[in-house]
């Protein structure tokens, strides 16, 4: 038992992302709980579908984009993709930090208590952070975690630091290509350095560049509508290339909020992205994306075609501007390559090499076919020896930060750094900050 | 499931099958117990298909016996319970539970509370704090910043924030400072070890600022290459490479053409013996000795050696390399003349390891003679070339003397034996008369034959003078064996003697 340092205490992991939360024990591999980011409310109260109540009463200073209080709120894996009347779509992260508290409690609650049935009050609890979260949010969810939930234990890490943790370094390059957010953050001996730490939302440029794909029309095809197929009452099959044959649920049309139409639309963009889009591993090169096979794709209206070359273009945005669009756009997200010139600007050159043998690459937006041979591709034209630790299963690479708070929550010499109940009734909020360096 | 028969005998109180089996069959069966027993390394199931009739099957099966399955533990099962536990190293009374062997003792310290391990770090106090560039805050402040981080130098140079109107800091200048503050506390200080641990100590915060910030600048510099100077330095990398070995073929093949034109004269270091081997060494090494004692002894000896044919031609020796020679105290040893091969060779050696040394035999007389006279000749103070010269020369001269007193000492004995024979012969008139003079005539040639064998000797010159003589007139006067059965018996040799008789008799 202590050959391998490990000690379980039973602590539970929370990671809260921008599109998924995971939750689950120390010690597993994989978080028992995952769900969406993503919720539905109505403001109003009277529908007795399956839903959670929020029940947090204090309030906030609530700006027009936060949940009210009072709303109700559809969580989980039933939760905002269903189709209710007049329900919005929120998500309480921006830019990967927590900005709305108040539906956070009741996501939460909904993955320990409603998903892994928990009793969050018998146990430690494991709460990840980005690396350029604010003190005032840590705090908050300490207060959470603590007022709320009643744990009797309180962590909060960094993913950057559990990423390296998952993939078995102290020291490490964390390259994370979240669902909002890419990052690199160097990792010393189990802290980060602020300093080489860069961020871009270069996920929500690819997103947006691939919306822009679809949806406008080009030589071959028409624009393409991205409708739901909870929006869609029947459809008829047709040739690739073909108008689609369907017809909608006008029923649903009214009732159908802005907020719902844009998450529908963008998770339509987000599959067609997943089952097709993928990046060139030596940089761009017509001939080279014109050779690759070209590969199907079909919309919920019923509408197919054949994408050759223009999947590429979209992992292309990772790593490449073209001038005009950086012309274009003088606030447009870094790409990779900028961002890991600046970070590795930043830090020592003695740490330099160090950091290029211990690159881990990490997180779902990193999944494309080829963007971990691209990116070897772009490391070694610059340095010498490169090493890209980038997990082959998409578990681990999705949810490395959870499987690093895993780990280290399952650690013999971790147990002394939980801040207790005690602890925080006795020092208050700064605890906090002087814990979890 | 696990009701047995006797169970439901008992419960149903009747006999037991065993008794019921005897009064009901009285023949039990009793081919059960004749049933062959299954073999090792067939499974039952197996040998309940094929029966015993695949002995040929069962012989190759029991050969590999499959490694025993491990036993984790000692079989039983281990009882594990969930315990609430506090940890040392933290200072609340945070109780966590964990799953621990139930045997384990509850009141153990937790079993990680010894990697928590604090750096040391050094602490000081207003009056002790002078200096121009940090003020005391911001040491003050850095001092925190490494404590808090362990030292770890990255981490503090990430972390550590100047104060809004100080300089901004390298990590360089962080080191420095933090370094040159402990080397000064250690030295200032009273220091309760020894000075050597203080010495240490200060040299693990030794550290030089200029020196790291210009291997940093190194590394910049090394980074900052473009692409085009890379290749070039790689090009001219590869181009050293090839010049690097070309010198290296040159230098073989040089090697090569001197070894084939000079041989062993090129003084050439990996010249390959063409003699073989061990064996040509001992022969070798023995014929030298063999005949070098034959000088010694009788010159004009012809010496039995196999000739090693004509020496190699010797290398002229220019006006201009003797006067080099001559200028520089260099003096050539000449190889010796008789053999070619390479252990005759000889590599260049100090003077003094070749001092000449008394043979074997000799050595113990030698040096007693030399004592006498009050010499040591085993070490030379000042080895100059005129002083081995003479040391060799008295060696020499000690040898010959020690030899012209054996043949002195041999003589006489012969002498005084035929002394006693002949007064003997004299009593016995009739018996021996004509003896008297071949003897005497006898006793002069065998001396002389003895000398000349003498050579290498090894045993007790007193035991084989007799022996000798014995074999002597024993070949020579080849008569009556009464007579040199006396003769022995006078002498008294040790029997030892008799098998070195027959050697010599061949030999002469």
């Amino acid at each position: 038992m202590v050959n391998y340092g490990g000690d379980e205490v039973s602590a539970l992991v929370l990671d809260i992302g921008s599109s998924s939360v995971r939750a689950g024990y120390a010690g597993d591999d994989i978080p028992k709980a995952i769900i969406p980011s993503f919720y539905g409310y109505k403001a109003t109260s009277g529908d007795g579908d399956v839903q959670m109540s929020e029940n947090a009463p204090e309030n906030f200073d609530s700006t027009a984009k936060q949940t009210p209080s009072d709303a109700k709120l559809y969580l989980g894996q039933n939760g905002p993709s269903i189709w209710r009347e007049g329900m919005e779509i929120g998500n309480p992260i921006r830019d990967a930090l927590i900005f709305d508290f108040n539906p956070v409690p009741a996501l939460i609650s909904h993955a320990l208590v409603d998903v892994m049935r928990v009793n969050p009050s018998e146990h430690p609890i494991l709460v990840t952070e980005p690396a350029w979260n604010t003190p005032a949010n840590r705090e908050r969810m300490a207060e959470i975690m603590f007022e709320e939930f009643h744990v009797p234990a309180f962590y909060i890490a960094n993913t950057g630091v559990l990423n390296a943790f998952a993939a078995g370094k102290g020291s490490a390059l964390v390259i994370d290509v979240g669902h909002a957010m890419a990052s690199i953050t160097p990792v010393v001996d189990g802290f980060v350095l602020r300093k080489g730490l860069v961020s871009s939302a270069l996920p929500k440029l690819v997103q947006a560049h691939a919306r822009h794909i679809l949806s406008n029309p080009t030589q071959t095809r028409r624009g393409i509508e991205l409708l739901p197929h909870q929006l869609i009452a029947n459809k008829l099959p047709v040739e690739p290339g073909a108008p689609p044959r369907f017809t909608l649920r006008e029923d649903r049309i009214s009732g159908t909020t802005e907020s719902w139409r844009v998450w529908c639309e963008s998770r339509e963009v987000e599959e067609w992205i997943q089952s097709v889009a993928g990046v060139l591993d030596q940089g761009w090169n017509d001939q080279a994306a014109a050779s690759r096979s070209p590969r199907q794709y079909e919309f919920p209206t019923g509408y197919n075609t054949y994408f050759g070359p223009e999947r590429y273009q979209v992992g292309e945005q990772f790593f490449f501007h073209s001038p005009q669009l950086v012309a274009q756009n003088p606030n447009l997200p870094k790409n990779i390559p900028t961002l890991l010139s600046e970070s590795l600007r930043a830090c020592d050159p003695d740490l330099r090499q160090v950091l290029m043998g211990n690159v881990v690459l990490t997180g779902g937006g990193s999944l494309f076919p080829g963007f971990a041979d691209r990116l070897e591709a772009e490391l070694s034209r610059n340095f010498p020896h490169v090493k890209i630790h980038a997990p082959g299963n998409p578990i681990e690479r999705r949810y490395g930060g959870w499987l690093g708070g895993s780990i280290l929550a399952s650690l013999g010499t971790f147990h002394q750094l939980w801040i207790s109940r005690e602890e925080w009734q006795e020092h208050g909020k700064p605890i906090v900050g002087q814990r979890c360096k | 499931m696990a009701v047995s028969a006797s169970d439901i005998r008992s419960a149903l109180s009747l006999p037991s099958s065993s008794t019921l089996v005897h009064s009901i069959t009285p023949a039990p069966r009793k081919s059960q117990g004749q049933v062959t027993k299954k073999p090792e390394g067939i499974s039952r199931e197996l040998y309940a298909l094929i029966g015993p009739s695949a002995p040929s099957l069962v012989a190759h099966l029991a050969k590999p016996r499959l490694k025993q399955k491990p036993n984790f533990g000692s079989g039983g099962k281990v009882k594990w319970e969930w315990r609430p536990f506090r940890n040392a190293g933290r200072t609340d009374s945070l109780q966590l539970g964990h799953w621990v062997k139930a045997g384990d003792d509850p009141d153990a310290e937790y079993s990680f509370t010894k990697y928590n391990v604090q750096s040391q770090s050094y602490t000081y106090s207003q009056e002790e704090y002078i200096h121009k560039d940090w003020t005391k805050e911001e040491t003050d402040n850095l001092f925190n910043v490494v404590r808090e981080y362990d030292t770890r130098w990255y981490v503090v140079h990430d972390r550590y924030e100047p104060p809004p109107d100080g300089p901004a800091r390298s990590l360089e200048d962080l080191k420095d400072r933090y370094y040159s503050v402990c080397r000064k506390l250690i030295r200032n200080r009273p220091w309760a070890g020894d000075e050597a641990s203080k010495a240490q100590l200060l040299n693990s915060y030794q550290f030089d600022k200029d020196r790291e910030r210009m291997r940093k600048d190194y590394i910049a510099s090394l980074e900052d290459r473009t692409p085009e100077e890379i290749a070039e330095e790689e090009a001219l990398f590869i181009e050293l490479k090839r010049l690097e070995q070309n010198e290296r073929k040159f230098k073989k093949e040089r090697d090569e053409l001197l070894r084939t034109l000079l041989g062993i004269d090129s003084g050439l270091p990996d010249i390959v013996a063409e003699e073989d081997g061990l064996s040509a060494l001992s022969a070798e090494g023995f014929k030298k000795r063999k005949k070098n004692a034959n000088e010694i002894d009788l010159p004009s000896t012809p010496s039995n050696i196999i000739s090693l044919g004509p020496p190699p031609p010797k290398r002229p020796h220019s006006a201009k390399s003797v006067a080099y020679d001559a200028q520089h105290c260099i003096v050539r040893v000449e190889p010796p003349a008789s053999s070619t091969t390479k252990i005759t060779h000889t590599p260049v050696h100090l003077r003094s390891f070749k001092l000449p040394a008394p043979k074997a035999a000799l050595l113990p007389k030698v040096t007693q003679t030399l004592t006498e006279l009050g010499i040591n000749h085993t070490r030379l103070v000042m080895p100059t070339r005129e002083n081995c010269a003479r040391l060799e020369s008295l060696i020499e001269a000690t040898t010959a003397l020690i030899d012209t007193k054996k043949v002195v000492d041999r003589v006489e004995q012969d002498i005084r034996v035929l002394r006693i024979r002949l007064g003997r012969a004299s009593e016995g008139a009739e018996e021996d008369g004509k003896e008297g003079t071949p003897m005497e005539v006898d006793g002069g040639p065998g001396a002389g034959a003895d000398i000349d064998a003498d050579a290498d000797a090894d045993a007790d010159a007193e035991g084989e003078i007799d022996g000798r003589a014995q074999s002597i007139l024993s070949i020579r006067s080849g008569r009556g064996r009464k007579q040199s059965r006396r003769s022995m018996s006078v002498s008294s040799i040790g029997t030892s003697a008799s098998t070195r008789v027959g050697k010599r008799q061949k030999r002469s």
